[in-house]
Parts: C-alpha cells; structure tokens; sequence
C-alpha cells in the first residue's frame, strides 16, 4: 500500500500527467497534415444523372498562409453515399464535409425529393445545419464549376450571395436547420433560393468563363477540365422553390417574391411602384416608394366556427423616384412631403392588391406561404385542429381574410 | 480541509448547471415538446429547495461527517442503505457527464478522435483532483465559474435574434400528465444537490454571506430557462435532432465573423467544467464507497472508481448504448431515494434526536435543581 500511495503521491502525479500528454501528444504531433488524408469540401452539388445520382464537390487546398486553390470533383453511384466514396476512392483522400457551406440541388433531383440526401449528409453530422440550400438549374458538374470559376475569377462567393438573398429575398434562412423545421411542420413546406446556370446573359447575372480551371471525376476523368473559353452566366433573380415533403413543387417568379415579401416582417427592403398619381403635386406620375420599415402582424379569430385571418401592414415608405412627364420645379424644393393624401391612398390600395393576390396564389397552389397554420395553430390551437382536420389541404379556401394598411411617411 | 460558504455556492451552481446544457433539452423535448422548460423549471426549483434543507441541516452539524452523522440519526442498517444509494446516484452522474462528454467530444469536437484519447486524460485529471480532495475541486470550479456564466449568456444572446416566442404556444396542448410522465422519465439527469449530503463536516460555515446560496441557486435556474428558452425558440420540432445543445446554438448562424470563433472557446471551457464536475461527483462516490466498505485508502476506491469510469467508456464505445440506461425506471427510483427521501428523513431523525436529548437534558436540569 505504501508503494502504491508512493507512485501516487502528488510529486509523482505530475510526472503521471506529463506522460499521459506525451502519449497524447506525440502521435498528434506525428500524424500528416489533414489536408493530406482529407479533401475538404466547401460546396457540394447533387443531381440525377439518368438512374444514378452525380455529386460534384468544391475542394479546397490550401496552396500557401494565406491562399487556396478550389478545384470541382465529382463522383457517381446509386446513391450519395457511393457517389461520395467514388469521389473518395479517386482523390485517395476522405471526404470531409465540416466546412460544406453550400449545398446545391438540381431540378431532377429536387423534383424526386431530396430528403434522402439531406438525412445522409446530416445523420453523422456530415455537414453542419447552417450549411445554406439552394435549387440550380442547369448541368451539375458545369454548375459547381461556374461557381467555382466566379470565386477565382471575380472573387464572388456564393455564399455571400445567398447570404444577402435570405436577407432580401427570402426573408428567412434557407439552411438545413430551416428546411428541416419546414419539412417536420404538420404542412411540411421548405423554402429555397434558385440558382440559374444560364448560356447567355439575360441581365443581373454574373459572367464567367466556363471550364477555366481544372478539375476531375472520379468516373469520367478529365471532364471539367480544360476544354475552350465558351462564357456562362450564373444568374440569381430572385426565384425561389417551394418543397413539400422534401419534393420541389412550385417555382415563385420574382415579382410574386416581391409581393410575399411584404408579408413578411424580416424581409429588410423593397419597392412599390404606384402608377397614375395625379393630385396637386403630381400630374400622371409613376411613382416609385422604397419601403424602408414594414411591421406586419397577424391575428388569427373565430367568429362562431368561421376562422378569419387577420392582417396588419404598417410600411413606412419613401418617395425615391418620380416619372412624371412635365416635371415642375416643386419637386427640387428641399424639407417638402412629397407623400400626398393620394399618394397614401394608392399605396394602401396598391399593398392590399398585392396581399389579396398573394392569398389567392397560395389558395391556388395550396401553399401556406403566409403562416396561416403556423399562427393558427399557435393561438387557437383547440378550434383549429377540429377546423383543419375537416379541411386538410383545402384549409386556406374557407378562412376569411382581412387586410388592414396603414402608410407612413419615412421622410 | 473545509471548503468556505462561497466555494459551496460555486459548487451547487455547477452543479445544477453541469448536466441541463448537452443531451438533455433534446431528449426532453421528445416527452414534453414545448413546454419542456416548464418540467426543467420546476425539478430545479425542487432541487433548490432540497439544497437549501440539506445546507440548514448541514449547518446544524459541522462537526461529523455524513456517515457518523447517519449512524447517530438514523442507525447502522439505513446509514448502510442510504449510503449505497448515494454511491449509486453519484456513479449514475459521472456516468451521465462521462458518456455525454465522450459522445460530445469524440463525435462532435473532434474528427476521427480515438475514445482512449479522450478518457485517459480525463481519467488522469479527475484522478489527481479527487486526490486532492474538495478544496482543490472548489477553488478550480471558482475559477472557471465567471467565465463559463459569461460564455453561456453570450451563446445565448448572439443567437437570440433567431428565436421564434411563438414556438412556447400552444401551452399544455395535450394536459399536464405527460408533463409529469416526462419529469419522471428524465429524473437522473437532476438530483443536483444530492452530492451536499456528503459534503457534511466539510464546509466552513463560519461569517457566511446571508442568501448567498439562494442566490446561486436562483441564478443557476435563470441561466438554464434562458438557455433552454434559447434553444427551443431556435430549433422547435427539430430540438430532438440537436443533441448537444450548448454547441449546437452557439453554432446557429450563418455569419463568419470573427467573433463566432469564440463560441468554441466557450464550449471548450464548457467542457473543461464538465470534467471538473466528473471530478466532484466522482469524489462524492469515492467518499461514499469508503464510508460504506470502510475503506481507509483513498487511493485504491480512486483506482477503482476510475476502472469502472474507463469500463464505463469501453464499454459505451464497443457494445452497448449506456444512456438508455438513463431513462430506466431504475435511474428515476434512485434520484427519488437519494435526492427526495433521504433528506426528509435525516432531517426527521436529527429532530427526534435533538428532541430527545432536549428531554434528557432537561430531566438532568430538574435534577440538578432537586438537588440544589
């Protein structure tokens, strides 16, 4: 006992302690750079590729301190998990998804569903859940290539982009996290940001040479690389995809992006065009209002067994531009409201079309893009579970919805 | 050495902080759904006024630890069954911290990380600080204890803007018996001051700072509703899904600023306060298994407790899923014994005692003044 107590005692702890680290340190400390047995991917598209399923990723290698090379690699297989070990097999590296922050999906797939791939990529924790969605349109391995191509050449980062889409055009998150909270609600929406790969410029997109840089496939070695300087555009208009129950079923233009936006608190900025303003100040004018606060509220009521919806949009808006044919002078005069009695009065007339055709489009598809259940659910939990369970999807057609708009002046 | 008033403050706080923050807001919230805060708030305010009890009972006796304390009240034979209960409980709560703390650090923190890599310097640590005892356990947990209140609020504050209040309702929507039912099913992960009982005769309760424990404890409970009302505004259906909640919230952003990377270092520090928490309970253990073998050596229930803590992790790392263990009737019945009985009933049986020495002084009293 007392040799025991000896080896123990606290002098001796230490030493104990010194070789515990030693035994954890050295074989650390020997082990190869992780850039040597791991490929680290910082994007990953997937699509069908007729029966099988294509997964190209964005792999980083970092070249020096302070700078990285990104090269596109794909692979194909019956499944994700195949197509990932393909990947894996040809680079003879594991394939490490920590940093994975963009997650796109093509049409094909996306029509087929894509919570298969979403449950193997987040089961292990793959990938984290603020790893962003997107839908892309347009050839897979081409796709992840334009995006790679616009980060070497322009310095443009998708997640960059996508990150000020949430913010502008969305109006929520579109990750992992988001969809999944979508998908597991009893109405079972998820909500994604389009990414067009275009052959030519239609406006707001971004050009980039196509296949300028090098790149490789696990199954058809070579493609992606090299090849002539053929230019893609890679376009972000603001159209959105509705997924319900992890199938994409409705594209959102958007113009009808816009509209829903109004509708939503979150949603940081956004236009109203107001035409034919003839009052005292103004003469046929198209005017053009920036909305710069916007506090929507919904309040959801039962009047006996009729549920009635109802909406509140306060905008606090201000006059940006004006198109007026003869315009006069009094529109350079300084400390002036250029907000008029009429002008006020379209604007309310404008916002209440907008949100009534927004309700009929969600009627219409049968998407409740404007939380109806959500808040129904919440607070008249009882009424409503007996009213949606007669309803079911039809439960938007009967509710009786009320829009209140108040405009304020932001000048 | 006696610890002071202010390190057992420190010490029940960790405590009831110490298990709420990984596995258990998920696990919760697959029996209560969105009213789990409310079975979180009130087995806490529940342990709080255990813990108060069991300090007042404390004071009443500095001088004999819990063992003579037990034989004097309660007799040999319960001392023996209480005793064993305790030890129970205590290895239930290493087990919980060590398997969550495994399961964090090997699955989640690090990538390809070795379960030997991962239990042998936490063996080593809680080895060394259960041999230094209590005093070297309170003034490393005195340390930490800001720094860990602070990293816990800014977790939670940068991601309080992506909190949903409308998750919290509706309210009761399937009644309050699941509630319960959900309480039951999760009660190993509470019983936080059950580890006060042997701390009996080592506290100095000399000039003590008036409510100061009460204060930690409110405290305690106010960081853990704030966390919690954090984590299920964020995540709502999909909590069950979040399995480590202190890391999961503190990475819900999509931003890459700088300061996010000091998330990590707050679940880094998170985790350091786990291990120091292993090293308290498994020294409450150590000290109950000698009281109940009669065991003189520290060292070797040392020794044996850390086998059974490296057994623990082989054993969760090769075969079977120890923390189903946890949600066994078993866990339950022995965080109620330990955490809900034994108290009440040491607290009567000093009452009895000190009654009956009252009468048998008085009787002497009577007696010296017929003599007088």
């Amino acid at each position: 006992m007392k040799k025991l107590k000896s080896i123990f005692s606290p002098r001796k702890l230490i030493i104990w302690i010194f070789i515990i680290i030693l035994i954890i340190t050295v074989p650390e400390i020997a082990r190869p750079a992780m850039s040597k047995t791991e490929a680290i991917v910082t994007m990953m598209c997937i699509d069908k590729d007729g029966e099988d399923i294509k997964v190209c990723t964005s792999v980083l290698t970092p070249a020096s301190e302070k700078t990285a090379n990104y090269e596109v690699y794909s692979g194909k297989g019956k499944t994700v998990g195949e197509a990932v070990e393909n990947i894996s097999l040809a680079l003879g590296k594991s394939i490490g998804f920590a940093q994975c922050e963009i997650m796109g999906f093509g049409d094909n797939l996306s029509e087929e569903g894509i919570m298969s791939t979403l449950d193997f990529m987040t089961r292990t924790r793959r990938v984290g859940r603020n790893a962003l969605l997107i839908n892309f349109s347009g050839e897979v391995e081409k796709f992840a290539q334009a995006v790679v191509n616009m980060n070497i050449e322009k310095s443009l980062h998708l997640e960059d982009i996508m990150n000020f889409d949430q913010r502008y055009i969305l109006s929520e998150d579109s990750n992992i996290h988001s969809f999944y909270k979508g998908y597991f609600s009893k109405i079972s929406l998820g909500i994604m940001p389009k990414i067009k790969l275009e052959t030519e410029d239609k406006g707001n997109s971004i050009e980039v040479q196509e296949s300028a840089t090098g790149g490789g496939s696990s199954n058809e070695p070579g493609s992606g690389s090299g090849g002539d300087s053929k230019k893609e555009y890679i376009l972000n208009d603001g159209t959105a995809c509705i997924f319900r129950n992890g199938e994409k079923i409705l594209e959102i233009t958007p113009d009808t992006m816009k509209k829903l936006n109004l509708f939503i608190n979150e949603s940081q900025e956004g236009t109203l065009t107001i035409d034919h303003v003839t009052d005292d100040l103004y003469d046929d004018a198209s005017i053009i209002l920036h909305v710069s606060k916007k506090d929507v509220s919904f309040t959801p009521k039962f009047d006996g067994e009729k549920p009635i919806y109802e909406i509140s949009i306060d905008v606090t808006v201000l006059v940006e531009e004006v198109d007026e044919e003869n315009p006069s002078l009094k529109f350079l005069k300084r400390n002036k409201e250029f907000l008029t009695p009429t002008l006020i009065e379209k604007t309310k007339q404008q916002v209440e079309k907008q949100a009534y055709e927004i309700i009929e489009y969600c009627k219409e598809n049968k998407v409740d893009l404007i939380h109806v259940y959500e808040f129904f659910y919440r607070k008249q939990y009882k009424k409503f579970s007996e009213y949606y369970d007669k309803m079911q999807e039809k439960y938007l057609d009967n509710i009786d919805y009320k829009i209140s708009v108040k405009v304020n002046s932001s000048y | 050495m006696k610890i002071n008033y202010r390190q057992l403050s420190v010490m029940i706080f960790f405590s009831f902080i110490s298990l709420k923050f990984l596995v258990l807001p998920s696990v919760l919230y697959l029996h209560s759904g969105n009213m789990s805060w409310l079975v979180v708030l009130v087995l806490m305010i529940l342990d709080g006024l255990f813990a108060i009890s069991i300090i007042d009972l404390m004071k009443k006796n500095q001088d004999s630890n819990i063992n003579e304390f037990m034989n004097n009240t309660i007799g040999p034979v319960l001392t023996k069954i209480f005793l064993a209960v305790l030890a129970l409980k205590f290895f239930l709560q290493v087990a919980n911290i060590v398997k969550g703390l495994e399961f964090f650090v090997v699955e989640n923190f690090y990538n390809n990380f070795s379960w030997i890599l991962y239990i042998l310097p936490l063996i080593g640590l809680t080895s060394f600080m259960m041999y230094k005892g209590l005093r070297n356990i309170a003034r490393v947990q005195e340390v930490f204890c800001w720094s860990i209140v602070i990293g816990c609020i800014y977790i939670g504050c940068k991601s309080f803007s992506g909190v949903d209040p409308l998750v919290y309702l509706p309210m009761f929507k399937d009644g309050a018996v699941p509630l319960f039912e959900s309480g039951y099913r999760h009660l190993s992960w509470f019983g936080s001051s059950t580890f006060l009982l042997i701390l009996f005769g080592k506290v100095d309760f000399q000039n003590p700072r008036k409510k100061l424990c009460i204060k930690y404890i409110i405290f305690a409970i106010i960081l853990v509703q704030f966390i919690y009302f954090i984590f299920y505004g964020l995540f709502d259906i999909t909590s069950p899904t979040h399995t480590f909640a202190i890391s999961d919230i503190s990475q819900f952003t999509s931003s890459k600023s700088i300061i996010d990377e000091l998330s990590w270092l707050v679940v880094s520090l998170w985790v350091i306060m786990q291990s120091i928490q292993i090293a308290l309970y498994g020294y409450c253990l150590v000290l109950s298994l000698m009281y109940l073998f009669h065991i003189k050596s520290k060292i070797v229930v040392i020794t044996f407790v850390n086998i059974l803590i490296f057994a623990l992790s082989y054993l969760g790392a090769e075969t079977i899923n120890l923390e189903q263990i946890f949600f066994t009737p078993f866990a339950s019945i022995v965080t109620i014994i330990s955490q809900y009985i034994i108290p009440p009933i040491l607290w009567i049986g000093y009452m009895v005692r000190h009654r009956r020495q009252n009468k048998i002084s008085g009787v002497k009293n009577e007696k010296t003044k017929v003599n007088i």
